[in-house]
This record gives structure tokens, C-alpha cells and sequence, in this order.
């Protein structure tokens, strides 16, 4: 006789299941951790480093690392270390808040694409499909070159061109979502459509947004170095990874650690968000739930 | 009887994540020149994988054979080299698939996937080889060969297709065609059109076939000889005459009572035999039909040895012999 | 694929339409120019005529070939600009590409055939670990290894193969760690469809499964990738070629995005743009030809 086994598993929520499941993947975990420290770090250099990241002493002009200056000075003088430390700020801000702005954007978009006639509808996709179309790149450069020189005006023009990933997204969920048999039941006990997509769509559609949002943070991160490395990003004195290889680049043959750490930084954190979007992207995909 | 092909004993395991699978456990049968078989039983008793043994297409992981021997023309297959093997392959042992659909390559014409069996086994020049090909195709009851030879399978529908999947198998003339639910997943009509084509054609060239399918309906006119599969084991074999007959085990009988007949009334109902089939992870000790049979559980007996009941006739149910019909 | 065209249109109204909304004209940049001599020269450009005529113009000339002209090259037009840095980037996105398939494609489909194995586990490292650093980084890498510690590549600029190997390989990084991803998925699905059965069924020698049945199936889809994937080459190469000094089109934006000179922005993004469009026709073009079950739609 064949015996049955009736396994009982505990009952998980969504998110709690996805935790356990992000918890076991360890290019996740590894990016989560490298992404908190740099953070920290980032958070409480100006507590624990002797030095600004301003702070020059021509006593001390490039010399390579040392005990007093860990990552070696620049050309200036300056701590290597500390302006790092004081980039990665920039670099999370840039990345981060940009996501403000797509968020802004792109959820209410494509949530009232989803929501409207299906023309309407239709010339918002196919608007979307021509930005998505054209290298983001060379958007933001423009944009950039229009609006000026402030963070703030960096997190706009790289918000104003990504967020187009975001209202698909929203789009396609929300759309997935309407058809399915809760929404048919509050939509019978007289809920409105608005009080619909607010209370029932959107929070079923955050996994994905999630995931979307994580793997953008390092194009933006990304765009934020390219353009300071052009010339047209973050304006000195504030310290940016992209403004450090650009500087450092003229000496590079005699200190080639000035862009040498920050290159490394930026493809480090990058990376760390990868990993850490494709374990939540696992984590988060309901399929898989066991 | 001199048999073309003997199955002796095999046994093919899979080994999964949930255990290890024991798909075929210590089968055997036998096919003589000219003859048809028909072997049947539910889906997952392991007939295709006895099949796919045979022609040692069974995915190395996760399936392994682990035991017996397949012998035909004198040679045990399941030992010569991958070379020797894949020159029985097409030319002297053939199949054909469950699912038409699937089965033939999207990217390539079919006059291609006919003449590269040729090309293959018998050596033929390109131009020779598709001329052949749309012999076949019209043998196989393709309209216009001449001009479909080109076309690409999407531009057939499912019945076509396996009328492709024959003209591919017995290109090279084959000795033996083993046919995997040719007609499962076609219409009725389809079906009976196709089975005749196959005993046509098997008749013509001489070539024994191996027929499995589950639908009971279809075997008494087609099969000299039926196997009877069950949980990986043959449970009982004879002539076809003989088990639609007098069926002596209590798993054929359930199978017969539950094919819908036409001389029965509308208001009988469909009989159907109660329970599932065993996991076959766990499968039990002694007879696998037990907690279904509805002759009771008097048996004791865990020894599964074919018993002749008949003249050819064997049956694996201790109590055969016993019970009346 | 005809809907590139309005795409092309609404690229170059909104690139246009920013233009014009930047507070001052394209003069303010370098000095101090007298009002007279700013009347003149946006007369001479027809920078005082209405938007929509000054769209018109630019829309009728681009579609002729002239693409208008730069404000910081005065002697030429922004057409003759681009052409004189396209064989540079032109031959450095292509050469990337190549590079990027040669390494992706088999490094795919090895990592498919023999899974588990070594070759499997190095191809998902590789992929994985340059699907997400950028070229850019991988350049400065590559420098810092080549130029700088080894001393056997230049830096940069333009012509020897020398030259050309550290930003071709940096810039096909990306692509290729992508190609070998998709083509080992897609390989892995053939690989157990039931056409592939019925091939062995046949009695075919692995080899020639592989190679007539498997690799035709598998690489649709990376086609379908490798279109896009060479469109994002030829337009983000730019940074590379910035860093490389490679007088290509992208370094030529730059430049211009920096002096401000629109005629040339304008130019090139409208390039850009075309230059996507006619990559992705030729891919679907590409796509008909492979698979035919599209052929007839």
C-alpha cells in the first residue's frame, strides 16, 4: 500500500515567504550586505573621518595608500577614502530619489492607462513605446543639458526618462489584476473604480514595481557617473564617482588608484543591486512559491 | 515462435528529486516477424518508457536501465556502442509519436526531415532522396507530395503530420515500427483512418509493429497479440482474441467493462475501475492492483509470475486460474 | 515596423520642441555678444522665425540628407559631422558585435549542452558578472591593467588594432555576457522539445542534431535580442568612446552637448534615432528569414 504523507507547511504571507525565500539566495544576500555597508559608511564618514572631502594639503599631493590616507590623496591633496565615502552619497541619492520621481510618474500613468478607454489607452502605450524605443542615455544627457546643473535636476531628468518602465509595468498589473475575482466582488458590493485601483490594484501590483525599481537604481547610478564623467553631471566641489575618474584620469598613468577605486565602487554597487533585484525578483514571483 | 524482437526482464528506473521512480520493473514480451502486438495500459505504466528502452532514448539522467535485455535480430541492443545503435535507429527499428504537433522540426521543410532519413541509412544523393520522399508522401495518402514536399509542418494540420511521422519511420523500410498512441491526440475519424494506413503499409513491407495505446477499442482489430501493462509490470498477455474474450485478470476486465459500447442502452452506466494508479515511487510489494481490484483480497499471494491460464495465455493473478468466468 | 517613422517624428518634435525651451539662445555660451550681432546671426539661422516654421524646415531638410547646421563648427553642416565620425563608431559597435557573438553564442551553447558542467557553471558566472558592470568600468579596468601597468595597449584613440581592442572588448562585455544567457536558455528548451526526440528516433549522430535541428530553433529568440542589443552598441557607445578619445560620432555629441551647439545635438539624436530604426528593420527582415512560420504574415 502506497503510504500518503501529509506534509503541513506553515502558512506564509506573500511577503513573508518572500524573505525566506530571498534569504536563501546568497548573491542576494551578499548584495544586500555590500549595499547596507556602503550605506553606513556613506551615512558616517563625516563622523568618523579626520578628514572633509574638500580638504586639501598640497603637502601631500598623490601619493599612493598609506596609513594616514588609506586610499592614497589626489591631486589636490584631498583624502581618496573620504571623497569615495562622500561619492557614494551621491551616487545613492541619485539613485535612489530618481526613483521618487518614476514612481510619481510612472504609477499614476500607468495606472490611468490601464484604467481608461482602450484609444486612450492605446496613444499612451504607443507614446511610451517611442521613449523606450530611444536610448535612455542620450534623453537624460539632453534633458540634463536644459535643466542644469543641480542633484536635484539629476534625479529629474533621469526620473523623467525611466519612468516609462514603471507605467508598463503598472499598466500590464493593473490590467491583470481588474479581471480577477476579488476586484469582480468589491466592484459588486459598490466600490468605485478609483477606490478599486487605490485599494485593491495597486498594492497587488508592488511586487513587480519592486523589482523594476531595484534594477533601475543602478542604470541610474550608472547614468549619474557617465554624465559627471562627461562633464555635465554633479558640480565640484561635491564629490561624485564620476567626477573622480574624470580628474583623476590626467594622472592616471601616475596614480592610477584615483580611478581605480571608484571605477570598482560603481561597478560594485551596481552589481549589489543586480543581485539583490534578481533575488527579489525569485523571491517575489508568485509561481514559485512551494 | 522465432521472434523478431524479445524483451527479457527489463527494468528502467528514473531518478527524481521526490525518489527514485521505477517506470518499467522486470517487463518482457515478444514480437515475431510480421506480427502486431498491441501493448496497453493507463497513461504512466510505463509503456512508451519501454519503448524508449528499446530503442535506448530514455534521458540518461534522470532515467537509467538498469536490467534485461532487448534482443533483436540476435543482438542484445542494450549492449552495443552508441554508433552500432544509432544505425538501428530510423533504418531497422522505427517510431512513431505521441504528438503530432510537436514532433517535427518548425524550421525545416518536410521533404527535408523525410529525405534525411534516406540520406542517412541508405546513402542517397540529395535529389534521390527527395524524390523518394514524395514517393512516401503519397504513399501516406498526402495529396499534391510533388508540391507539399516543401511545404513547412505549420502548414499541416495534425492528422497530416503523423501521416508525415509514418512516411519518416518506414522510409528506410523498417523490420520493426513501434507506434506511441499514434492516434491519441487526433479525432475519431482521424484515428481509424490512420491505424488502417499503418496495417496497410506494415502489411505490405512485412514489418512487425508494436502498438501502444490505451484505447481497447481499437486493439482487437489491429493486434495478433496483446500485452496488458499495469504499474510497470505486464499483468497479462495472450491473444488478442483470447483477453477480449475471456480477460482473467481483474484490471483487463475493469478495462474492457469500461470501453462504451454500442450495443449496450444509453442508460447503462459508464463503468470505470475505482481508485488511481499507484505511485509509482512507492510502489507496493506483490500485486500493484490490489487496493482496486474488486474481486476482493483473498489473495495472499505476493508472487507475480505470469501463470498460463490458456493455451499462450498468461495472466499474473494468483486467482485467475481459480475463478470462473 | 512601419511605426518607426512617427517614432522618429516624435523624437525629433520633442528634441526640437526642448531645444527651444532653454532660457537665451545658443550664443550665450562663450562671450558676450552684441545685440545687433545676436539679431544677426539668428537671423542668419532662421532663429527668428515661428517654432512650427523652424520645425518644418529642420523636419524637410533632415528628410533631404541635411541635418542642418552646427553652431560651434561654423564652416560645416552637422550632416558632414556625423559622416566623418560614423566609420569610427560605425566600426567600433560592429566590432564589438561581432566580438559579443562570437564569445556569447557558443559559450551558450556549450554551457546548454553540458549542464552542471564546468563550462556551465563558468558561462553563469560569466554572464552574470558582465550582464551588470558596465562597459565603462570595464574599460577603465582594462586600461589600468593594459595601458597603465602592462604598457602594451595605448590608451586610446583611433586606427590600429591596438586601439581598437580594449574599447571593442569593454563595450561587447555586456552584450555578450546577455547573447550567451538567452542562448543557453533557448538552447536548453529546444533541447527537450519532441522534434528533437523524433531527430534521435532517426538515428541521426548528435552532431548533426545539433547543428540542423537544435541551433536553428534556439538562436530565434536570440535574435530577437541581438537586434536591440546592437542598437544599444551603436548609441551607447558614446562613453567609451570618450574615454577611449576614439573621434567617434558619440564623443562627437558630447562636445556638443557641452558647447551647447544645437544644430549638432539636434543632428545627432535624430541619427541616433534612425540609426535604431534601421537596426531593428534589418533584424525583423533577418527574423522573416530564419523562422518560417512568419514568413507569410
Amino acid at each position: 500500500m502506497a503510504i500518503a504523507i501529509e506534509a503541513t507547511r506553515p502558512h506564509h504571507s506573500l511577503w513573508g515567504d518572500a524573505i525566506i525565500r530571498l534569504k536563501r539566495n546568497r548573491f542576494a544576500v551578499a548584495g544586500a550586505i555590500i549595499i547596507f555597508l556602503i550605506t553606513m559608511l556613506a551615512f558616517l564618514v563625516s563622523v568618523f573621518s579626520p578628514y572633509r572631502f574638500d580638504q586639501q594639503d598640497l603637502n601631500a599631493i598623490l601619493q599612493g595608500p598609506s596609513k594616514a590616507h588609506p586610499f592614497g590623496t589626489d591631486d589636490l591633496g584631498r583624502d581618496v577614502l573620504t571623497r569615495l565615502l562622500y561619492g557614494a552619497r551621491t551616487s545613492l541619492a541619485v539613485g535612489i530619489f530618481a526613483q521618487f520621481i518614476v514612481l510619481i510618474i510612472g504609477i499614476p500613468i500607468g495606472a490611468f492607462s490601464a484604467s481608461a478607454s482602450s484609444r486612450v489607452d492605446n496613444f499612451i502605450m504607443r507614446f511610451v513605446d517611442v521613449i523606450y524605443a530611444f536610448p535612455d542615455i542620450l534623453f537624460i544627457i539632453l534633458i540634463r543639458s536644459i535643466l542644469g546643473g543641480s542633484i536635484y535636476m539629476m534625479f529629474l531628468a533621469i526620473g523623467l526618462v525611466a519612468w516609462v518602465n514603471v507605467a508598463r509595468l503598472i499598466r500590464g498589473q493593473v490590467l491583470f489584476q481588474k479581471q480577477r475575482d476579488f476586484v469582480i466582488a468589491a466592484r459588486a458590493m459598490g466600490a468605485s473604480e478609483r477606490y478599486i485601483t487605490i485599494k485593491h490594484l495597486i498594492p497587488n501590483s508592488l511586487g513587480p514595481v519592486i523589482v523594476a525599481v531595484t534594477f533601475n537604481i543602478p542604470r541610474a547610478i550608472f547614468a549619474e557617473a557617465a554624465l559627471s564623467y562627461i562633464g555635465i553631471g554633479i558640480k565640484p566641489p561635491t564629490p561624485s564617482w564620476g567626477t573622480m575618474i574624470r580628474d583623476g584620469y590626467d594622472v592616471i598613468f601616475a596614480a592610477p588608484y584615483l580611478v581605480l577605486f571608484p571605477a570598482v565602487a560603481i561597478g560594485m554597487l551596481m552589481l549589489s543591486f543586480t543581485f539583490l533585484g534578481d533575488g527579489l525578483r525569485d523571491a517575489l514571483d508568485p509561481r514559485l512559491r512551494r | 515462435m522465432e521472434s523478431l524482437l524479445a524483451v527479457d526482464n527489463l527494468s528502467t528506473h528514473f531518478y527524481t528529486q521526490d525518489g527514485l521512480v521505477k517506470a518499467v520493473n522486470g517487463v518482457s514480451y515478444r514480437v515475431a516477424k510480421g506480427e502486431t502486438i498491441a501493448l496497453v495500459g493507463e497513461s504512466g505504466c510505463g509503456k512508451t518508457v519501454s519503448a524508449l528502452s528499446i530503442l535506448r532514448l530514455v534521458h540518461e539522467p534522470p532515467g537509467k536501465i538498469v536490467a534485461g535485455s532487448v534482443t533483436f535480430e540476435d543482438v542484445d541492443l542494450l549492449k552495443v556502442s552508441n554508433s552500432e545503435m544509432r544505425r538501428v535507429r530510423g533504418a531497422k527499428i522505427a517510431m512513431v509519436f505521441q504528438e503530432p504537433m510537436t514532433s517535427l522540426n518548425p524550421v525545416l521543410t518536410i521533404g527535408r526531415q523525410v529525405s534525411e532519413t534516406l540520406e542517412l541509412h541508405q546513402h542517397m544523393g540529395r535529389q534521390a532522396a527527395l524524390r523518394e520522399a514524395i514517393k512516401l508522401l503519397g504513399m501516406v495518402g498526402i495529396p499534391q507530395a510533388e508540391h507539399r514536399v516543401k511545404d513547412y509542418p505549420h502548414h499541416f494540420s495534425g492528422g497530416m503530420r503523423q501521416r508525415v511521422m509514418i512516411a519518416m519511420a518506414i522510409a528506410c523500410h523498417p523490420r520493426l515500427l513501434i507506434a506511441d498512441e499514434p492516434t491519441t491526440a487526433l479525432d475519431a475519424t482521424i484515428q481509424a483512418q490512420l491505424l488502417e494506413l499503418i496495417k496497410t503499409l506494415t502489411r505490405e513491407l512485412g514489418t512487425s509493429v508494436i502498438l501502444i495505446t490505451h484505447n481497447l477499442g481499437i486493439v482487437a482489430r489491429y493486434a495478433q497479440r496483446v500485452y496488458v501493462m499495469y504499474a510497470g509490470r505486464i499483468i497479462e498477455h495472450g491473444p488478442a482474441q483470447m483477453i477480449y474474450d475471456k480477460p482473467r485478470h481483474p484490471y483487463t476486465v475493469g478495462l474492457l467493462a469500461s470501453v462504451p459500447r454500442l450495443d449496450e442502452s444509453r442508460k447503462t452506466r459508464l463503468m470505470s475501475i475505482k481508485g488511481q494508479p499507484p505511485d509509482l515511487i512507492y510502489p507496493p510489494p506483490g500485486c500493484a492492483f490490489k487496493p482496486r481490484c474488486s474481486y476482493g483480497t483473498q489473495c495472499q499471494d505476493e508472487s507475480l509470475d505470469l501463470v498460463e491460464v490458456a493455451p499462450g495465455h498468461y495472466c499474473s493473478c494468483q486467482l485467475a486460474p481459480q475463478r470462473k468466468q | 515596423m512601419l511605426w518607426l517613422i512617427p517614432v522618429l517624428f516624435v523624437v525629433a518634435f520633442i528634441t526640437f520642441s526642448l531645444m527651444h525651451l532653454v532660457p537665451g539662445g545658443p550664443w550665450d555660451q562663450e562671450k558676450q555678444l552684441a545685440p545687433q550681432v545676436v539679431e544677426n546671426l539668428n537671423r542668419k539661422y532662421n532663429l527668428d522665425k515661428p517654432f512650427i516654421v523652424q520645425f518644418g524646415n529642420f523636419l524637410w531638410n533632415a528628410v533631404r540628407g541635411d541635418l542642418g547646421v552646427s553652431y560651434s563648427y561654423q564652416d560645416k553642416g552637422v550632416t558632414q559631422i556625423l559622416l566623418s565620425g560614423l566609420p569610427k563608431t560605425a566600426g567600433l559597435g560592429v566590432t564589438a558585435f561581432l566580438i559579443a557573438i562570437i564569445i556569447g553564442i557558443p559559450l551558450g551553447i556549450a554551457a546548454a549542452l553540458k549542464q552542471n558542467s564546468t563550462v556551465d557553471y563558468i558561462s553563469v558566472f560569466f554572464s552574470t558578472l558582465f550582464a551588470n558592470i558596465p562597459g565603462f568600468v570595464i574599460g577603465i579596468l582594462f586600461i589600468i591593467l593594459f595601458s597603465v601597468t602592462l604598457h602594451v595597449l595605448p590608451t586610446g584613440g583611433w586606427g590600429s588594432i591596438k586601439q581598437v581592442i580594449m574599447p571593442a572588448v569593454a563595450l561587447a562585455a555586456l552584450p555578450a555576457a546577455y547573447i550567451a544567457r538567452v542562448t543557453r536558455a533557448s538552447m536548453l528548451e529546444v533541447k527537450h522539445q519532441d522534434y528533437i526526440r523524433t531527430a534521435q528516433a532517426k538515428g541521426l549522430a548528435s552532431r548533426v542534431i545539433i547543428i540542423r535541428h537544435m541551433l536553428r530553433n534556439a538562436l530565434i529568440p536570440v535574435m530577437t535580442i541581438a537586434g536591440p542589443e546592437l542598437a544599444a552598441l551603436v548609441t551607447g557607445s558614446f562613453i567609451i568612446e570618450s574615454l577611449f578619445s576614439i573621434p567617434g560620432i558619440g564623443r562627437l555629441f558630447v562636445q556638443g552637448v557641452f558647447a551647447r551647439d544645437y544644430g549638432l545635438i539636434m543632428g545627432t539624436i535624430l541619427f541616433y534615432a534612425f540609426a535604431v530604426a534601421l537596426v531593428n528593420l534589418i533584424v525583423d527582415i533577418l527574423y522573416a528569414v530564419v523562422d518560417p512560420r512568419i514568413r507569410y504574415e
